[in-house]
């Protein structure tokens, strides 16, 4: 055991002279010597921290394509398995409402309607659960460099973005498929496509967030997201099912509802109302702006392990 | 040389730093039985006041658990204070066997994200790449995964990915423990030109003859507090007594 021998003040200052300094900075050499430090952990202001963010554009880019170059390094198919992955998934739809059950719930050419559904909501599920668990799988990075740490759920919705590259192909080629010729609509894709990314990217802020305090979100996520899969018209047409005006409208309040509705309009020429434009617009505005500033109130603490 | 009459690098003033650990059992049932939330709260740093001077190099001794880590991680920003002003020239580089690289995919690929990640440019990062792998000396094996490495290799790429940008200030925490002898002397001499360079050091090791040969000032912490600070030798003396 060793005993600790008794505390000497480091050399050549003592905490009234620091006081000195502060108060008088330009106090000769004992102001000067301080010239040019800054306090560690202080707040970025928010142009300072965009433009740090903006810097790291290409490691932002770079990480989630040699994610997904090495995501399926284990196969035997190796990244073809992006392409499958969706295939497969129009095919089981096919087979099941297609051949086995004959249901179309007053809905024409149901396999584009559901996949356009389907693709649509798991884009946005898989963009808002992956910015959620990219702050607390990250804390390794968040110690060892300094960053803005919003490129994490940043760089997380990009790479969700490149890899619904595939889905987009496929989801396409299914509505081509049945007969919907690509038409004027199909420039709003572009738009759409950014809308989808910004309310997945506003809504993982927000949660990562939330997670890195309450870890119990990841083990709510799921089933939020059950509950909204069955709320927003994934499975069935909403202005089929639903013949109240008030009712009706109140879809618009889930973004996920609109956003999809907005989709099928592109792509498959049904209708869309004012409320969904205002909602396929509004929402991803609202949660990036309010995800990012949730996100930027805890900054400091993310490298402490909650 | 006195230290007073060079510019700082870091100046710390009563900087205390505390990490709440959460245990294992949940927060509800200690809310509903009235209990108080087991959250234990660790002080790691408890009111250390140091100045360190631009081109000094400083050994950081003490036991385990007795804050070194927890101090310079509290000077890159990572960690909150919670209590005390830290002050630094720029923002220092964090250099610990901890290495947050992504196992699968190749050497290089993480030599290029890690400098990235530190700011480069596309363009910079590129330019820097060969020069940084050749430092590592994994020779063919920096084309293979990560997660084939061993952990001497895995640090010597470490090493290299947080040095290659010279940093102003450069904190290492026991990397150079890892690692044969001939990186080992490989990067003392890295760290030697930093600080030639006028680069600030601060090293933390139990390895006393690695500091020693490093550096000429040395911290004692114990328990959070600074016990000694002065020469290595007089200090490394106290600490081995």
């Amino acid at each position: 055991m060793v005993t600790p021998p008794i505390y000497r003040p480091p050399p050549g200052r003592s905490g009234r002279r620091l006081r000195s300094a502060m108060m008088r900075p330009s106090d000769g050499p004992t102001g000067s010597e301080t010239d040019g430090l800054f306090a560690v952990g202080r707040a970025t202001p928010l142009g300072v921290y965009l433009r740090d963010l903006w810097r790291r554009r290409d490691y932002l880019l770079r990480v989630p394509v040699e994610d997904l170059r090495v995501q399926h390094a284990h196969t035997l198919l190796g990244n073809l398995w992006l392409l499958l992955n969706p295939i497969l998934q129009v095919a089981v739809y096919l087979l099941v409402f297609g051949v086995l059950i004959e249901l179309d719930r007053g809905v024409e050419d149901y396999l584009a309607f559901l996949t356009i559904g389907v693709f649509v909501f798991h884009q946005a599920q898989r963009t808002v659960s992956a910015g959620a668990r990219s702050v607390v799988a990250n804390v390794g990075l968040i110690r060892a460099l300094r960053f803005p740490r919003a490129a994490l759920p940043v760089g997380s919705a990009i790479g969700q973005l490149l890899s619904f590259t595939p889905v987009l192909v496929v989801m396409l080629s299914v509505t081509v498929a049945h007969g919907y010729a690509p038409g004027l609509r199909w420039l709003t894709l572009p738009g759409l496509l950014f809308a989808l990314t910004a309310f997945g990217l506003g809504a993982g802020l927000a949660a990562a967030r939330a997670n890195h305090t309450y870890r119990d979100l990841e083990n709510l996520l799921p089933f939020l997201f059950r509950l909204l899969f069955y709320l927003s018209g994934v499975l069935y047409s909403v202005e089929h099912f639903v013949d109240d005006d008030v009712l009706r409208s109140l879809f618009a309040l889930d973004p996920l509802y609109c956003l999809i509705t907005a989709w099928r309009w592109a792509l498959l020429g049904t209708e869309a109302s004012g409320l969904v434009w205002a909602g396929t617009i509004g929402w991803p505005v609202i949660t990036l702006v309010g995800g990012f500033s949730a996100f930027r109130s805890r900054e400091a603490t993310y490298g402490s392990g909650a | 040389m006195n230290a007073r009459a060079r510019p700082l690098a870091v100046r710390c003033t009563d900087v205390e730093v505390r990490y709440t650990i959460r245990s294992h059992r949940p927060l509800l049932r200690d809310l509903l039985r009235g209990n108080p939330p087991d959250i234990t709260t660790v002080h790691a740093v408890r009111g250390v006041t140091l100045d360190v001077a631009v081109g000094e190099s400083i050994g950081v001794v003490g036991p385990n658990g007795s804050g070194k880590t927890t101090l310079l991680q509290a000077m890159t920003g990572v960690l909150p204070l919670a209590g005390g002003e830290l002050l630094v020239r720029s923002l220092p580089t964090f250099l610990g066997v901890k290495a947050a690289l992504r196992p699968r995919m190749t050497g290089r690929a993480n030599i290029r994200i890690g400098l990235l990640a530190q700011g480069l440019t596309r363009d910079e990062a590129e330019a820097q790449l060969p020069a940084v792998a050749d430092f590592t000396d994994l020779g063919p094996a920096v084309d293979l995964p990560m997660e084939t490495y061993s952990s001497g290799m895995r640090a010597r790429l470490h090493f290299a990915i947080a040095t290659a940008l010279t940093p102003e200030i450069l904190l290492v925490d026991e990397a150079l423990a890892v690692g044969d002898r001939t990186f080992r002397e490989k990067s003392a001499r890295r760290l030697a030109e930093h600080r030639a360079a006028a680069g600030t050091v601060l090293l933390v090791s139990h390895n006393l003859g690695e500091i020693r040969r490093s550096c000429e000032r040395t911290v004692w912490l114990h328990e959070g507090h600074i016990v000694a600070d002065g020469p290595t030798e007089e200090v490394l003396r106290a600490y081995e007594a």
